[in-house]
């Protein structure tokens, strides 16, 4: 019986999770929490370069979405709905520590990287991360938006306020400056 | 080198994008302690467990972002009369027994074929929430009941323009590009 309430409430869809959140159920948006922390912490992690900035925007983007609850008009909608959020936790986060510390120092010019052999692929993410710490803040948000979050230009238009000719800017310089400090040369 | 926009996407630099983001697209293992923090938090005793957070930069007088056309203050409390389950998640409660609630007038003058609306970290930047209303020549206002504390906002003007007000300190998150103003509201 255990069993099966626990499947039941891992297939819940959001918007049923929402409405229990809404009726007084914590534990429910403790699987809203756990259903995208892993998705939305990777955006976290990237944009601001280490575990503890993510999870420190995370955090703030949970309990700031958990009081706003009232305001998520399309509980089917949810993700989106607390993405929003979180990419502007991070713009605080960022900013914060950005005049705080220096983050991951950035790499210089790194000769090409072979990711052929799985052994390698945590290094290459690794060189990835240092190398998109060398990035302004707003081309490396782009960046992430556009190829890891796979977003359309007019969605991350919305999202950031940001004009598409601006966006597909910041994407083109991220991915030359990117090409450099990895030393990818695919001509 | 020089770029053009209109030669982007290329392809080149198109599946470069592609292939390094498949590469961070692996999960990142961040733990379980953001929710366990975030639970704790909200089971305290509270207004659904309302976290306060200090604002983290100078403050300055209401009576200053009067004087400077950022808001006008008018000190009064609102009730917002919202019924919700015990436990239940809610806006907060802005009550008249709360001294320290401020009512702020947020106003933009521009030429606006529909609509403006305001968008901030008190409405957590839904478009929706907050529509200004058209007033006399090209003036647009919309009052806001706040709390004390440093609110980052920005005007969208016919659904598509960000336009930061003109009247307002530039947010220092504006590192990202988005034109952003910033209100810190005062203690009484």
């Amino acid at each position: 019986m255990a069993l099966a309430a626990s499947l039941l409430e891992v297939s819940a869809s959001d918007a049923e999770l929402v409405q229990r959140v809404r009726l007084g159920d914590l534990d429910a948006y403790g699987l809203l929490m756990t259903r995208y922390r892993l998705r939305f912490g990777r955006y976290a992690f990237h944009l601001l370069g280490n575990e503890s900035d993510a999870e420190e925007a995370l955090q703030d983007a949970f309990t700031r979405a958990y009081r706003s609850l009232a305001r998520c008009r399309e509980p089917e909608r949810f993700a989106a709905w607390l993405f929003r959020i979180l990419v502007n936790c991070c713009r605080t986060t960022g900013s914060r520590r950005g005049r705080e510390n220096a983050r991951r120092a950035p790499i210089e010019a790194a000769g090409a990287v072979g990711v052929a052999h799985p052994a390698e692929r945590a290094m290459y993410r690794e060189e990835i991360g240092r190398a998109l710490a060398g990035l302004p803040a707003e081309q490396r948000e782009a960046f992430l938006l556009k190829y890891v979050e796979e977003l359309s230009y007019e969605e991350m238009v919305g999202l950031t306020g940001v004009g598409e000719s601006a966006l597909k800017m910041r994407v083109m310089r991220a991915c030359a400056r990117l090409r450099e400090l990895l030393g990818d040369h695919a001509d | 080198m020089t770029m053009r926009i209109d030669e982007f996407p290329d392809a080149d630099a198109d599946e470069f994008g592609r292939r390094l983001g498949s590469e961070l697209q692996a999960p990142v293992p961040l733990s379980d302690r953001v929710e366990q923090r975030v639970l704790a938090s909200l089971r305290q005793p509270g207004p659904a467990g309302r976290t306060e957070r200090r604002p983290r930069h100078r403050q300055i007088l209401a009576g200053a972002a009067l004087a400077a056309g950022v808001a006008l203050v008018f000190g009064l409390g609102v009730l917002t009369g919202r019924r919700t389950a015990p436990g239940a998640p809610a806006e907060p409660a802005l009550a008249a027994s709360q001294p320290d609630v401020r009512v702020v007038e947020f106003a933009l003058r521009i030429a606006a074929d529909s609509a403006v609306t305001l968008v901030g970290d008190f409405n957590d930047w839904d478009p929706r929430a907050t529509p200004l209303r058209p007033a006399s020549d090209g003036l647009w206002t919309v009052t806001l009941p706040l709390r004390p504390g440093r609110y980052r906002y920005t005007f969208i003007v016919d659904g598509t323009r960000w336009r930061r007000d003109p009247a307002a300190p530039r947010a220092l998150e504006d590192d990202f590009g988005t034109p952003t103003s910033v209100i810190t509201v005062a203690s009484r």
